[in-house]
């Protein structure tokens, strides 16, 4: 018998939806096949990629890159759970699509804290459930 | 990694069905497999849009999932791509978009999306989307299939749909075609074709006709259901079938057609063709008898309308079975072939009637009902509309006479042939094509009876022989032809050796089911001049059947066959024994020929040379019935006679009266001293046969030996009894073989 895998490590609660996890965790209701974990890494993994990107193309003012980074985020932050920071990438993607790109970088800096958080948060729960992997 | 099927969508049997999941966003990806798979799919996945491409170069799947955005080629661009890619038009594509993304979806489906979708996690709304997909893609297929089966059945039937609406009643509105149906016109299937155009294929003749057509049915919103002759752009003929029922709105209002159109020209000239066949005879291509009455009936109605006559000449080959039989049945129809182009040349001819033709046309038409017509056999019509007189017809039928008088040339030989023609007029001889036939038949057989090859009009004199005389013999006449006469044989017997040393032929008619005996016959044939083709054919059976008896046990005597004196006077009696005997390998002398007494006196000088002839070759001749008539003495001496056949009344009355016994006496004397041979007939009991054998004759024929039986019956009579020797004259003929006075001795061959 594998450790319960809706065991949430404490201080992620706030970061990590719990319904959008427990959604994650119907795909592979009795965890055998170790898809929580395995999308965690892909996420964490993912993250860190884009990320990367992120503050290249910060760094040289290219919207569009800054925009994929949002759009790519945006959904997969939301699949794990990750609310806020799908919600602060959705602002910045509809912002870059829409031109209101002055003012752009309190949302641009909210995004690179979130993703901070949301890969601590993933990390902390990857930790916890290390013997599933 | 595919996990069990367990929630998989009971109303979609058969195999999972194939995704492939294109998406850069690898969680994405990762999620939307895991649960697609979850769902009963089989998913292959790729992160960019050249990736998707590539596995599309040799493996298609069911369907498609395209996320939208994607670095590198987009999803909008792939699916473009994807859709150039053969084979890959109708595949189903879902593009995976943005919530509230407007400008994506309208792009999507410009890309040639199927569908989009909102990318969300709601997995079972999109497992639901893709099955909604896959559903909508087979029903496309399957009507892409069944239109492309439509469209070759079509193709194959030569056949096509249209539509069609008229503006008004004045202009020909729009003419929609299938492609299908431009090719039955003979037009690409990217061409147009206007009514009017249309209308310019049909021959100029018809034109109106077909415009009145389509104006009433438009004006009624009735069916048009016609068959349009046109000339196709490559000045091909056809007849194509037009068929269409009128559509209407929902208010009820009358808007178009819609219709299918087929070149039905095949079925067409199949149609021409039976009705040929059922109209003309094949063998010769002149009318058979079906056209024939049909012409002679309106024939008889211009007649009775227009108060002219109009004649049939029935015309009847002479001897034309004899050529069939010796030179074979292609020899006959090629001679058939022949006389049929020459009779036809001797009336103004015409084929082109048929049924339903002639109403049109004016009051001379009745003209073009002339023709000769072949109603079977040898047997031919000639139809004469209009004659002014009895010479008219005449005058035909000489030129009928005429023609035949050039030999034919068939199966390699020269061939001489004439006719019997008679000749019937209405009104006179006959009101209906029945009595005309039959009244031209009368006049027919009356040819025949008089010595052929010529014509004779009708009158009711010859018609007073009897109708029933005239059937039997009109049915004997038909007899010949139709193998109905067969020869029975009786056996003639020595007595003394208990052998058959010959037969007497004997004929029969076997008519129907019955076999008619020769008395009901024979007279009639007389008459008739019948005789002489039936004696012409005994003779050449008699011949077959002796070859048959050589070869199957040994026969070497003679088949008597009874001629009546007036084929003794035919010059080419020789000829045709000669013939006879040669068709078939055997001697002359298989063949004896049996005259009357009273025959032999009446046309005496006439009938020697004959007699000498026949001496000559080897056929032997017997004077029948001898003792009833007046046989001159004198001439008797010099006669080139072979034997004496002895009369059945002086049998019969043997050791019962003094006198019969006296006759026999004087009758073997004769013969004795003549240096002839002699035989009794009608030998009945064993009395009989033990006074004629002690008066001298040895030789007999009767019931007590055999009745006439056919021919494959004497075998079976010579084995059961000759051989064996069992029956009660061959006891009591060996007693007489022992009595002393026979002259032959006993043991050669048994019959």
């Amino acid at each position: 018998m594998s450790e319960d895998p809706c065991a949430s490590p404490a201080g992620t609660a706030g970061v990590l939806d719990a319904v959008a996890l427990a959604k994650l965790r119907q795909l592979d209701p009795e965890g055998r096949a170790g898809i929580l974990v395995r999308v965690l890494r892909t996420y964490e993994a993912s993250l860190q990629k884009l990320m990367t990107q992120f503050s290249a193309a910060r760094e040289a003012g290219e919207l569009d890159g800054l925009r994929h980074v949002a759009h790519t985020l945006r959904s997969s932050s939301a699949s794990v759970g990750a609310l806020v920071l799908s919600a602060t990438c959705a602002e910045v993607e509809a912002a870059i699509r829409e031109g209101r790109t002055d003012g752009l970088d309190p949302a641009l800096d909210a995004l690179a804290n979130e993703s901070a958080r949301a890969a601590a948060a993933v990390r902390a729960m990857l930790g916890s459930q290390g013997s599933a992997a | 990694m595919t996990l069990p099927n367990a929630h998989f969508d009971e109303t979609e049997p058969g195999p999972s069905p194939s995704v492939l999941l294109v998406d850069d966003d690898e969680v994405n990806l990762l999620l939307t497999s895991l649960a697609l798979r979850e769902r009963g799919f089989t998913i292959t996945e790729a992160d960019s849009g050249e990736k998707a491409l590539a596995l599309l170069s040799d493996w298609s799947p069911d369907i498609v999932v395209l996320d939208a955005l994607m670095p590198g080629l987009d999803g909008f661009t792939t699916c473009r791509r994807l859709r150039q890619l053969p084979g890959f038009e109708n595949v189903p594509v879902l593009m995976l978009t943005g919530l509230e993304d407007d400008a994506s979806i309208a792009r999507a489906y410009q890309a040639g999306a199927t569908d989009f979708f909102v990318k969300a996690t709601q997995w079972s709304l999109l497992a639901g989307r893709l099955r909604y997909l896959l559903r909508a893609s087979r029903t496309r297929l399957e009507l892409e299939r069944s239109k492309a089966k439509l469209a070759r059945a079509q193709d194959l039937a030569r056949m096509g749909s249209f539509d069609w609406r008229p503006v008004d009643h004045f202009k020909s509105g729009r003419l929609e075609m299938s492609p299908e149906a431009l090719r039955v016109f003979g037009i690409p299937p990217d061409g147009t074709l206007t009514l009017g155009a249309m209308l310019r294929m049909v021959h100029v003749d018809e034109r109106r006709a077909v415009l009145r057509l389509l104006a009433d049915v438009r004006e009624h919103g009735s069916v048009l259901a016609t068959d349009l002759p046109v000339v196709l752009s490559d000045s091909r003929q056809r007849i194509l079938h037009i068929e269409a029922e009128p559509e209407f709105n929902e208010l009820g209002q009358h808007i178009g057609f819609t219709g299918i159109v087929q070149d039905v020209t095949d079925r067409r000239t199949a149609e021409d063709k039976i009705r040929h066949l059922a109209n003309f005879d094949a063998l010769t291509g002149l009318p058979n008898r079906r056209q024939l009455i049909w012409r002679t009936e309106r024939a008889l109605e211009h007649a009775r309308r227009l108060g002219h006559q109009c004649a049939l000449l029935l015309i009847d080959l002479d001897r034309f079975k004899v050529i069939n039989d010796t030179l074979g049945h292609a020899a006959g129809d090629e001679m058939l072939t022949e006389v049929a182009a020459r009779l036809r040349a001797c009336v103004r001819h015409s084929d082109q009637v048929l049924e339903g033709s002639l109403e049109s046309a004016g009051s001379r038409t009745h003209r073009s009902l002339e023709a000769v017509g072949r109603l079977g056999g040898d047997e031919f019509v000639a139809l004469l509309p209009e004659v002014s007189d009895d010479r008219d017809a005449e005058r035909v039928s000489q030129r009928i006479l005429d023609t035949m008088r050039e030999p034919i040339f068939v199966g390699g030989q020269e061939c001489f042939v004439t006719a019997s023609v008679g000749i019937a007029v209405f009104p006179r001889d006959g009101s209906s094509v029945v009595d005309l036939m039959r009244n031209a038949d009368v006049a027919m057989y009356s040819v025949k009876a008089t010595g052929r090859n010529a014509s004779a009009v009708y009158s009711p004199q010859l018609a007073g022989r009897g109708r029933e005389k005239l059937e039997l013999e009109s049915a004997l006449h038909k007899a010949i032809e139709r193998n109905e006469l067969v020869l029975h044989y009786q056996p003639k017997i020595d007595v003394r050796s208990a052998r058959m040393v010959g037969a007497e032929a004997l004929m029969r008619w076997q008519r129907g089911d019955t076999l008619v005996a020769p008395g009901d016959f024979i007279p009639l044939a007389e008459e008739s001049g019948l005789i002489v083709p039936m004696s012409e054919w005994a003779l050449r059976e008699a011949a077959r059947q002796a070859k048959v008896w050589q070869l199957s046990f040994g026969f070497a005597d003679s088949i008597a066959v009874n001629l009546p004196n007036r084929l003794f006077e035919r010059t080419d009696l020789v000829e045709h024994i000669h013939e006879s005997v040669s068709t078939y390998g055997v001697p002359h002398r298989a063949i004896q020929l049996e005259i009357t007494e009273t025959g032999l006196m009446k046309d005496l000088q006439d009938v020697i040379p004959s007699l000498h002839r026949l001496n000559e070759i080897g056929v032997e001749i017997s004077i029948d019935d001898f003792g009833t008539g007046y046989s001159s003495l004198a001439y008797l001496t010099t006669l080139p006679i072979s034997e004496l056949k002895i009369d059945r009344s002086f049998v019969r009355d043997l050791g019962i009266t003094p006198q019969s016994s006296a006759v026999v006496t004087a009758i073997i004397a004769l013969a004795r001293s003549l240096g002839l041979r002699v035989i009794a007939e009608g030998v009945e009991n064993l009395r009989q046969m033990e006074v004629l054998h002690r008066l001298g004759c040895g030789v007999m024929q009767g019931f007590l030996f055999s009745r006439p039986i056919p021919p494959d019956d004497i075998e079976t009579w010579l084995q059961q009894t000759v051989l064996p020797r069992k029956a009660p004259w061959i006891g009591q003929a060996g007693a007489l073989e022992r009595g002393g006075d026979a002259t032959r001795a006993a043991g050669g061959r048994p019959y």
